[in-house]
């Protein structure tokens, strides 16, 4: 065996299976939902899309080939940096929005917990107990407003930089609204690690139902955490050219498009594991009945039904203002969160 | 000037945005399910390439020089067309012929050139309404495109074979009867 020959440890080499899957599963899902996006969003408004690309000019496969063209043109066009540009900046900036969108997947359990020999292995990449838990991928998403700000501070562009400005204010806003509701769910768990969370849910029920109100300020909230439409304020073409990415080309503009993805599917991990069960598998109380790979693909199921709802909504509503946007985040999803909390406090304590 | 916008008082249960908002979401699915469930040869967007818009009565296209059945040309070179053209795009020159088997040993006149630049030419039809021998008809086809101005210029060999291929002979389709028509019809993909 390979693992062997390096010498690692099961553990190790454990570890190293799971980092390889859950990065290579980002990776490799990210591209397909640019797909999902624009076939998608096609058909919502009675159109076709993108059907042309052929690989080796036959193989039209409903357009999947674009994904790839459009991997490759990015590859191979020429990389720009704007004369007054933070070259330095400008450089790290797509990594420094990249990386934290990948992280925030590390503590999201993808199936059961299985002991083979005594040894219990995990099925998410940072083991339970680590004393971080949930309030790990919130730490990171907040760090994702850097990647953002950086890029639009770096590239020297007015344009850029209005967009920069408005997607921190309005993450750092919609971090409240998050933060709480996600409070109020702990307070129902007795615990923030995502295991204790789909244990408990599978005990007493999926969260959507049991916190309705929390579970809707979450949604709306990872909305604006991940830059979509209806919140797009950081883009927002119609104003402000492509926003905080204008200035950028090449593979560089194609690592924040693949940012925005990524941002999407552990959106959607989170409020799979926080709202709809994780890898539980519905109308079973008993969650250690089904094999460990049906419950792999029930997360799956789940988390690509939530990033299907988000290009969904995307293409259903339209652009909120910026003050209107504002106004949502403070005056309603703020309190809407605060009150959740108060009433799942009362519950528990009754 | 300032325009005043009148607010409108949103009732409490429009206010709560939510149901509106499934609303929506209702109809963006039902577009989306009907769409991927009509097959591409009953939707709206027509696949140009593989399909071809059936053009409407009176679409004005490319022209033709009408022939009588043994293939002489019915044009008389009598300028009408030349002079109705607004955007002096044909240029005729007449020549006389005899020849016994058509014309009994009169001298006729016909076309010696006939040639109308398709880069110039405003599709208005009004060449068809000044023939008075119907030789010239525009017909539906619009798919006139070259790599160069040149091959633009149509001639009259050009004019009178337009249902033809490039060799001369007429084109054929698969499902084609005689006269050979252009292919107009549907092809799904």
């Amino acid at each position: 065996m390979i693992f062997s020959i390096l010498s690692l440890t099961p553990e190790l080499s454990w570890m190293l299976i799971k980092v390889l899957v859950c990065i290579g599963f980002l990776m490799l899902l990210a591209p397909p939902l640019t797909w999902v996006e624009r076939r998608g969003s096609a058909m919502i408004q009675d159109r076709i899309g993108p059907n042309r690309a052929a690989l080796f000019g036959k193989i039209k496969i409903l357009g999947l080939a674009h994904v790839l063209a459009d991997g490759l043109k990015f590859f191979f066009k020429e990389d720009l940096i704007p004369k007054d540009a933070n070259r330095s900046l400008f450089w790290i900036a797509p990594a420094l929005a990249f990386i934290p969108a990948l992280l925030g997947f590390a503590v999201i359990p993808v199936g059961r917990s299985f002991q083979v020999e005594g040894v219990t292995y995990h099925l998410s990449l940072i083991d339970p107990n680590n004393g971080m838990g949930l309030l790990y991928p919130l730490a990171i998403g907040g760090l994702a407003v850097y990647g953002v700000l950086v890029a639009a501070w770096s590239s020297n562009n007015k344009w850029s930089i209005l967009g920069g400005m408005r997607a921190s204010a309005q993450m750092v806003s919609y971090e409240l609204g998050l933060g709480l509701s996600v409070l109020a769910l702990f307070v129902a768990v007795g615990g923030y690690d995502p295991h204790e969370v789909i244990l408990d849910q599978v005990e007493h029920g999926w969260f959507l139902w049991r916190q309705p109100i929390g579970f809707l300020v979450f949604f709306v909230c990872q909305f604006a955490e991940t830059n979509r439409l209806p919140f797009d304020f950081a883009e927002g073409e119609s104003e402000i050219v492509a926003g905080f990415h204008t200035e950028f080309g090449s593979m560089k503009f194609g690592l924040m498009g693949l940012t925005e993805y990524i941002h999407i599917i552990v959106a959607s991990a989170l409020i799979v594991t926080l709202y709809l069960g994780g890898w539980s598998i519905p109308f079973n109380g008993d969650g250690d009945r089904w094999p460990v790979l049906v419950t792999v693909a029930s997360f799956l199921v789940k988390l690509l039904f939530m990033c299907w709802v988000f290009v969904w909504v995307r293409w259903t509503l339209p652009r909120f203002r910026y003050d209107q946007l504002m106004y949502l985040g403070w005056r309603i999803m703020f309190p809407l969160s605060l009150l959740n909390l108060v009433l799942n406090a009362w519950w528990i304590t009754r | 000037m300032a325009t005043l916008v009148k607010k409108i008082q949103l009732s409490w249960w429009d206010r709560l945005y939510f149901p509106s908002v499934l609303k929506g979401m209702w109809i963006t699915w039902g577009h989306f399910i009907r769409q991927i469930l009509t097959p591409t040869s009953k939707r709206f967007t027509i696949q140009y390439p593989e399909m071809k818009k059936e053009m409407p009565e009176g679409y004005r296209g490319l022209h033709e020089l009408k022939q009588f059945e043994d293939g002489s040309i019915k044009c008389v070179a009598c300028f009408m067309c030349q002079e109705a053209c607004p955007a002096r795009c044909i240029t005729i020159e007449a020549e006389e012929f005899s020849d016994l088997n058509f014309t009994q040993g009169f001298e006729e006149k016909r076309p010696k050139v006939f040639k109308i630049d398709m880069l110039r030419c405003i599709y208005c039809g009004m060449c068809e309404e000044a023939c008075p021998k119907d030789a010239i008809w525009l017909r539906k086809d619009y798919e006139l495109a070259a790599y160069d101005r040149l091959s633009l210029n149509y001639g009259k060999w050009d004019l009178m074979n337009t249902y033809a291929d490039t060799d001369g002979k007429p084109i054929q389709t698969e499902s084609s009867e005689l006269p050979p028509s252009p292919p107009r019809n549907f092809v799904t993909m």
